[in-house]
């Protein structure tokens, strides 16, 4: 049985008003829950008259709007999820496009960069054929445009 | 944590519609009228001024963030000691420190009375030795004079638990009276 004891009220209101009748005498003898209530009620009664005047609860008006200001950025940051998705894919994105790039054309790359030592250039010149193909150029400059656009990005975001 | 049933649900199940925001106005009549009660429930919690003055915004944060408009005075105070609750043990859960802590008797020392001062001091320390599910059914048992239902849905446990819960925790606090020599 979950319910309170059905003469705890009378119980607690005895010890409160010091008035007790026998029929209550005689439950206090058959039931634990109500000697347990008994026994802490007045203590229990004084702590929560205990003042606390003292204290000076926080503004209404102060809540309301710090509620509200939450309610914003609750709301801001709701709408802003699918954009911090889309940002943190294009970061994957990119960063795999090096990643392939520099996998793919290392040979290429590492040719070129070796082309502009002195010694390289001359011997270029020599041979009169272009170091870098031009799909390579056009992907590095490709990627090289996202990912400044995408730091930009982040960087406007954040301020 | 789960955060109690929303009172839109209720305003709605009143009414078929959703409820409207509530405005300003009626959000510090309901403040001023309860917000006393549920500082002093957590004061006696937590046994710190600042936790129960942070605790109790966040409880009023949450409860504007329900919508409520639309549901009665009753259901919105038995929300808000329901959350206040629920913020409470999510506090202790978060610093571990529930039976560690001592009260807080700042701001005291200027206090008209020091006897009342002391009195108060013990009290704080003694309801302090209880664990926070004990203090919180004590409390709300004894001063809110919530049923067992309220109270089982307050601290998440089952209503028929309550009584076995109650009980142990009445008999905690009597012992702990009894040692002190503050039994009647």
């Amino acid at each position: 049985m979950s319910e309170t004891c059905r003469f705890e009220s009378d119980v607690l209101r005895a010890v409160e008003e010091d008035r007790w009748t026998d029929a209550l005498r005689e439950h206090l003898t058959a039931c634990d829950d109500c000697v347990a209530a008994m026994a802490v009620a007045p203590w229990m009664e004084r702590f929560a008259k205990m003042s606390d005047r003292e204290h000076i609860l926080p503004d209404p008006s102060v809540v309301w709007l710090k509620a509200k200001l939450l309610q914003n950025t609750a709301e801001a940051n709701r709408v802003s999820r699918p954009l911090d998705v889309a940002q943190f894919l294009a970061y994957l994105v990119v960063a795999g496009g090096w990643a392939g790039l520099l996998t793919w054309r290392w040979d290429a790359l590492m040719a070129w960069m070796n082309s502009l030592t002195p010694a390289g250039i001359v011997q270029t010149a020599a041979s009169r054929t272009p170091s870098l193909s031009l799909s390579l150029v056009a992907a590095v400059l490709m990627l090289a445009s996202i990912t400044v656009m995408l730091a930009l990005h982040t960087i406007l975001a954040e301020e | 944590m789960t955060l109690p049933a929303p009172l839109l649900a209720e305003a709605k199940s009143r009414t078929g519609k959703p409820g409207r925001p509530m405005d300003e106005a009626h959000f510090e009549t309901f403040y001023r009228r309860h917000a006393g009660g549920v500082w002093s429930y957590l004061f006696r919690m937590t046994a710190d001024a600042a936790t129960a003055d942070d605790l109790l915004q966040k409880a009023f944060f949450r409860f504007l963030r329900a919508n409520p408009s639309l549901a009665s005075e009753e259901h919105m105070r038995r929300w808000i000691f329901r959350t206040a609750t629920n913020l409470a043990m999510d506090h202790f859960r978060e610093t571990k420190r529930e039976r560690t802590h001592t009260p807080e008797l700042q701001g005291e020392a200027g206090a008209p009375s020091e006897p009342r001062a002391v009195l108060r001091h013990d009290m704080m320390k003694t309801f302090s030795e209880l664990k926070p599910r004990e203090r919180a059914l004590l409390w709300l048992a004894h001063v809110e004079e919530a049923d067992h239902e309220d109270i089982g849905e307050a601290l998440g446990v089952k209503a028929k638990s309550v009584k076995v819960l109650l009980f142990r925790a009445r008999k905690r606090l009597g012992e702990l009276l009894t040692k002190k020599g503050l039994a009647p």
